[in-house]
């Protein structure tokens, strides 16, 4: 027998791999200078056609006789250097968003085969394969402690399986061959017994390879909002093209501004909206990286932005909310029984189960001092959970039989419940807490009382939903008492009780109905018309193929509280377009104010009084001028990548909270940032163009450039 | 330094006046447009059924966008047409009492386009080019017309946000009842406040009146005030004489003068509740109103402050002296400085362009902020293109606020999509693309001249032609300086009448396109996350965007007249 073991889940971390090499990204970041790849970039195109032109303007400057005047060589081949690292810095930022994309799809190619089956061939041998390379109709063998590998009928043995992560009951089912209750579901847990399945869905191949290609960043279509950005910029660029063409026109007829090609195509690159214009693919990159980085592979563009839209997010109460086992909180001895012999009886029934809620009692009564029995190996005998008899427990070498069980099987061995007891499982039942009654040699000394267990934490998550606008609905098998309980304590909005698979369905239909975009987890079969429906729906990896395809994500760790990070993940990532577009409009302010007076002073306007209103940065050179601001321009790109690989720091808070931050960060920020910006690279630019060496190089680049002869 | 300002009481009293009705007005004039019980149905109804039924239309017929706007050319393409027709043909028409000849065919297109439009840039001088039957009754149909017609492009555009059939209202119907239950009523009791003010209103042709400084005078009379009162209502700017509201028969008190003002903003700042009312949210008015407001008062104070300024360039000449009244001239001296310059500002801003100062001897600044309500064509702006503007800025400003939020953008419940930021990004793209182009065309090809001869290129003169075709585009009407240069050229006419039309009627189709996507959008319940637009922060933010915005695309504009007159000194 191969003892493989199976592959739970699987955790793909972010590693260095060869795609992330600067080397690669840099090398990259050149090929994209192809002017293919620069056509698709509404307005890094425009800049890139006007880098040629200034190209063949400093090359051969006799092809522009009017308007190219006798600065020196040096200002056109600056203009030209600056606007080719405009072009190479936009390259550098969606290289290094590919790199990272990349990066995760190696790790997904790695789990391609993470999840694997106990495959029983015809001939009735047994092999540990891929559970990928199962086709319908191939039979597998599933046992106690492993995963269902993928979705099938039992056709042999029996099963109790926990589904709890698939439907929310805490109650393992038995599944069987024969009858209607024989279906599986991929990656529900088996907790006892052993089975054959049969094969009943297909983890598809190519849905991976999908997945793959996705996170590489090809075939990755721009988003609404990305074109409708896309459109915005378009037009501001169309509208400064026509302003600036005028200027060029302009400047044969009259001489109030001078006119140098080189310094109007300055004024137009450093209006257009590079900033956000050459960020904008590294944003959308990024959007599903980062969300990859959470361990959730989005299945497009679309579907991290539309997370930032939710109104509603529906949670399974089991996984989500609670940590999806009952646990022992409580013990209740009956009448003249003393608490010491019930916590004494209760751990040694529960000592040898594995379960977590065996392992809750025996952690709770160490808690209460219970007294503690050396158990030596050999010296006792275990009676396993059966579905058949609901109980479980031990029986020791003298012939004390210690079992806990469900308060109806245990009255079915002991043959009666002291009425005071079944009062106090009756109280605990209708609180929504699920009472086991403990029995030594048949004689019930008390009851154990489990309840669901509420996610450290989980308050605090809804409640920051709740200030971003979004409503909480809590699904659950569980009967109303319990449910309204796991609500008020874990503070979701509302709940459903006694959801049956359909009720999800129901609940995104009333919803959408109303025109909310609402978001759902889930991984079973049952699930995948609802994940499909939804308009966010992550899907567990380790749920069925159906549940995969239909939802328009999958998160790896099977964490369903995913949910509510991948919430924050989409607004930032709209949030990021949104300040780095304020950001580009107000830096252009100040580009003006460099500019303009450059024009003036450039046609002998130096010494005339109105020159003062405008020249608030005081800059006297205007060839210099209008270096500085083109090289801010430039240089403001670099130093918004990682923004915009990480997205703007984010913290749930209201709509009008965040604009109003969010305007004085990036609307004034930007505002204030580029006077100073421009300022300070003017000091350094007069700085260096004073300095011997700069001068020297000056002279050498007159002398090869013929621009010097005009 | 400076003139003496006057006291701002009477200027404060109006602008309060005038915002206090607006809420009023406005919920009145939305009401008009959501075919609620009005006062007035009992008379009313019945003769506008009558009306219906003659144009073959019912109120039941409802329009898609397209036909809407199928509908509108139709009818104002009608009025083009007839227009031309009878300018060009004014001589032999009847009603030409003074036999003033035909309109030349560029001069009656520019002219018939400019009244289309709600422009009302003349070519030509009252007085002697346009026949009384002309300006009686071919002009004011058009004062009534385009008035109209703006009001409901700004009603079905609004309509879209509470529709969800993809419907946008009937047009016809729209027309006839802005005539008949804004429009006329308004303008009927305005013109008779006017005649008490002592604005003629007869069909004596002309008065000949024998001055003490010898010789005649003819002085021209008509039906002055109903005219002028239509003209002051719908933001069209023509004026009954050519000297427009700087005419004492025109404008004769100094009350007179701030009741044009109320009457320019009166639809203006009424807009914005008429809005809160159709869209049944009140609260969703102020923002835009606010907006308005700032930019305005903003502008009104540095308009008024620079006006009191001195000119710098004459200080240094020799053996002037120093001065002390700023820029007066220009100025109509029978008010004081406060009230004209609302009087100037309030034109220009909500698109009227009826000057009562000349422009062209204001200071650059002054300039500049005249040409800057003209950029933004939204504060207020003309009459219901002037709102729809506001709202394709509005759309804009929350599509960039909106990402900011981290949300899809949503206005009122209705997401803004490509589709929204394309067609309102067309309508502020075309405004600088029908300003600069020909511009370039008539500076390149030489058209601007002066007695045959090619203008120098000085900055001033660069202003004037660019003053003209921006208020042409903007169709605001209001004119830098007549006689600047020479503009009733087969050029001017054609460029001037062609720019009016794209400048009045691709934003208008931008305008119900719009309002036609959020008509077949679903509405989004709101929530906590919903950028909230009914508040402070985002009326601060809508007026730096609009104004940013604004400033971007057409402060190059600037740089080359008025910032280059400042510049140099003047």
């Amino acid at each position: 027998m191969a003892s493989v073991p199976p592959g739970s889940g699987a955790h793909v971390p972010v590693r260095r791999t060869p795609h992330t090499s600067p080397v690669r990204v840099l090398g990259q970041s050149f090929r994209m200078f192809s002017p293919r790849h620069q056509f698709h970039r509404p307005v890094m195109f425009c800049v890139y056609v006007l880098f040629l032109l200034l190209v063949v303007l400093t090359l051969y400057p006799a092809a522009f006789p009017d308007v190219a005047h006798s600065y020196h060589p040096s200002y056109y081949l600056s203009v030209t250097v600056i606007l080719f690292l405009t072009l190479w810095f936009a390259n550098l930022s969606e290289a290094i968003a590919e790199a990272q994309g990349r990066a995760q799809a190696d790790s997904l190619r790695e789990i391609r085969s993470g999840i694997r089956a106990r495959q029983i061939r015809p001939d009735g041998s047994e092999q540990w394969v891929a559970s990928d390379v199962l086709r319908i109709g191939d039979t597998v063998e599933i046992r106690a402690g492993e995963s269902v590998p993928i979705d099938g009928d039992v056709i042999q043995g029996v099963a109790v399986i926990d589904e709890s992560m698939m439907t929310g009951e805490s109650e393992p089912v038995t599944r069987e061959s024969g009858g209607d209750k024989t279906s599986v579901l991929g990656g529900t847990r088996v907790v006892q017994g052993t089975a054959r399945v049969r094969v009943s869905a297909v983890r598809g191949e190519s849905f991976l390879d999908r997945l793959i290609r996705l996170v590489e960043g090809q075939g990755r279509e721009p988003t609404p909002n990305e074109l409708a950005l896309g459109v915005l910029l378009y037009a501001f660029t169309i509208a400064l093209f026509i302003v600036v063409v005028s200027f060029i026109f302009l400047a044969n007829f009259t001489s109030i501004i001078a006119i140098d090609i080189a310094t109007i195509v300055s004024l137009f690159v450093c209006l257009m909206p590079t900033t956000i214009g050459s960020l904008l693919p590294a944003i959308g990159i990024s959007g599903i990286n980062r969300v990859a980085k959470a361990n959730v592979i989005a299945k497009s563009g679309k579907a991290v932005e539309a997370a930032g839209d939710l109104d509603v997010l529906i949670l399974d109460k089991t996984g989500t909310i609670t940590i999806g086992n009952r646990l022992a909180t409580q013990f209740v001895p009956a009448p003249d029984v003393p608490m010491p012999e019930l916590l004494g009886a209760a751990l040694l029934s529960a000592a040898v189960d594995d379960t977590p809620e065996g392992k809750s009692v025996v952690r709770l009564a160490a808690r209460r001092n219970a007294p503690v029995q050396r158990l030596d190996p050999g010296t006792y005998k275990v009676i396993p959970f059966s579905a058949e008899r609901r109980t479980s427990g031990l029986v020791l070498q003298n012939g004390t039989e210690y079992l806990k069980g469900s308060v109806k099987a245990i009255e079915a061995i002991a043959g009666s419940i002291p009425p005071a007891l079944q009062a106090e499982a009756d109280k605990a039942s209708r609180q929504g807490m699920t009472p086991l009654a403990v029995a030594v040699n048949k004689r019930v000394l008390g009851l154990v009382l489990f309840k669901d267990v509420v996610k450290p934490g989980i308050r605090d998550r809804l409640h920051e939903l709740k200030t971003m606008g979004i409503r909480t609905i809590m699904c659950t098998g569980d009967n109303r008492l319990t449910a309204a309980a796991i609500a008020q304590e874990s503070g979701v909005d509302e709940f459903m009780a006694e959801a049956k698979p359909e009720t999800k369905l129901t609940l995104i239909q009333r919803e959408k109905a109303q025109g909310r975009l609402v978001a759902m987890t889930g991984d079973g079969t049952n699930d995948a018309p609802a994940l499909a429906r939804a308009d966010v729906g992550l899907a567990m990896n380790s749920g069925t193929s159906a549940a995969k395809e239909a939802g328009n994500m999958v998160d790896l760790d099977n964490d369903p509280t995913k949910l509510i990070e991948v919430v924050s993940i989409g607004k930032q990532l709209l949030i990021t377009r949104g300040a780095l577009t304020t950001f580009s409009i107000t830096n252009d302010v100040a580009k003006y104010f460099a500019i303009i007076p450059a024009l003036f002073i450039a046609a002998g306007a130096a010494t005339l009084p109105g020159i003062q209103v405008l020249n608030l940065m005081g800059l006297t050179n205007p060839q210099l001028a209008v270096l500085s601001a083109l090289l801010f321009n430039a240089v403001i790109i670099p130093f918004l990548i990682p923004l915009a690989l990480w997205g703007v720091p984010f913290r749930p808070r209201s709509a009008i909270d965040l604009l109003r931050r969010n305007l004085l960060y990036y609307g004034i920020g930007g505002l204030v940032s580029a006077f100073v910006g421009i300022k300070l690279v003017y000091i350094a630019l007069s700085y260096f163009a004073a300095q011997p060496f700069f001068v020297g190089l000056g002279t050498a680049i007159a002398h090869v450039l013929p621009l010097g002869g005009l | 330094m400076g003139i003496a300002v006057q006291s701002f009481w009477d200027v404060i009293v109006l602008l309060a006046l005038a915002i206090a009705v607006a809420p009023w007005f406005g919920s009145y004039l939305g009401r008009v447009y959501m075919d609620r019980p009005l006062p007035g149905d009992v008379v009313l109804t019945p003769i506008e059924s009558a009306i219906y039924r003659l144009l073959g239309t019912s109120p039941r017929r409802q329009m898609s966008a397209r036909e809407y706007m199928v509908a509108l050319l139709l009818v104002n393409g009608g009025m083009l047409f007839f227009l031309w027709w009878f300018f060009f043909q004014q001589a032999s028409l009847p009603f030409n009492p003074t036999g003033v000849p035909n309109m030349t065919w560029d001069l009656a297109f520019h002219s018939a386009a400019s009244f289309t439009t709600n422009t009302d840039y003349t070519h030509f001088t009252n007085e002697s080019q346009i026949s009384f039957g002309s300006l009686d009754i071919a002009w004011q149909l058009a004062l009534f017309l385009s008035a109209a017609t703006g009001l409901c492009v700004m009603a079905a555009m609004i309509r879209g946000f509470v529709r969800k059939d993809g419907t946008l209202g009937n047009y016809y119907v729209d027309m006839v009842r802005t005539i008949s239950r804004v429009l006329l009523p308004v303008a009927f009791v305005s013109g008779i406040i006017l005649v008490v003010m002592g604005v003629p209103e007869t069909w004596t042709a002309s008065v000949i009146a024998h001055p003490i400084t010898g010789g005649t005078q003819t002085i021209y009379l008509g039906p002055v005030a109903s005219w002028q009162s239509i003209s002051w209502l719908g933001t069209n700017g023509g004026g009954w004489y050519s000297a427009n509201a700087a005419m004492p028969l025109a404008n004769p008190t100094a009350f007179s003068n701030l009741f044009s003002i109320f009457l320019f903003l009166l639809i203006a700042f009424s807009a914005p509740f008429a809005f809160g009312q159709i869209i049944r949210n009140r609260g969703e008015a102020w923002p835009l109103m606010g907006t308005v407001l700032i930019v305005f008062v903003v502008a009104y104070g540095l308009f008024v402050a620079f006006q009191a300024m001195n000119n710098p360039a004459l200080a240094s000449v020799h053996g002037l002296g120093p001065q002390i009244n700023g820029y007066p001239v220009g100025q109509e001296t029978r008010w004081s400085l406060p009230e004209a310059s609302l009087g100037q500002v309030a034109s220009v801003y909500a698109n009227v362009g009826a000057n009562n100062m000349d422009i062209g001897a204001l200071s650059p600044v002054a300039q500049m902020v005249l040409l800057f309500g003209m950029f933004t064509q939204s504060t207020p702006g003309g009459e219901g293109t002037g709102f729809g503007t506001l709202l394709l800025f509005t759309v804009l400003a929350i599509f960039v606020g909106g990402l900011m939020v981290g949300r899809t953008p949503e206005y009122l419940g209705n997401k803004i999509e490509t589709g929204h930021v394309k067609w309102a990004a067309l309508a502020l793209l075309i405004h600088p693309a029908t300003i600069l182009i020909p511009f370039l065309v008539s500076i390149a090809g030489g058209f601007v001249q002066v007695d045959g001869s090619t203008l120098p290129a000085t900055a001033h003169n660069f202003t004037a032609v660019l003053y003209e075709f921006t208020s042409e585009s903007a169709n605001n009407g209001s004119a830098l300086s007549t006689g600047a240069f020479n503009d009733t050229t087969p050029f001017f006419n054609v460029a001037g009448a062609l720019v009016m039309l794209v400048g009045r009627f691709v934003p208008i189709w931008a305008m119900l396109k719009v309002g036609d996507l959020f008509s077949r959008q679903e509405v989004l319940p709101p929530s906590a996350g919903t950028l909230k637009t009914a508040s402070g922060t985002f009326t601060i933010y809508l007026t730096l965007f609009l104004i940013i915005t604004s400033a971007l695309l057409f402060l190059p504009v600037l740089a080359m007249g008025p910032l280059a007159q400042i510049v140099g000194g003047m």
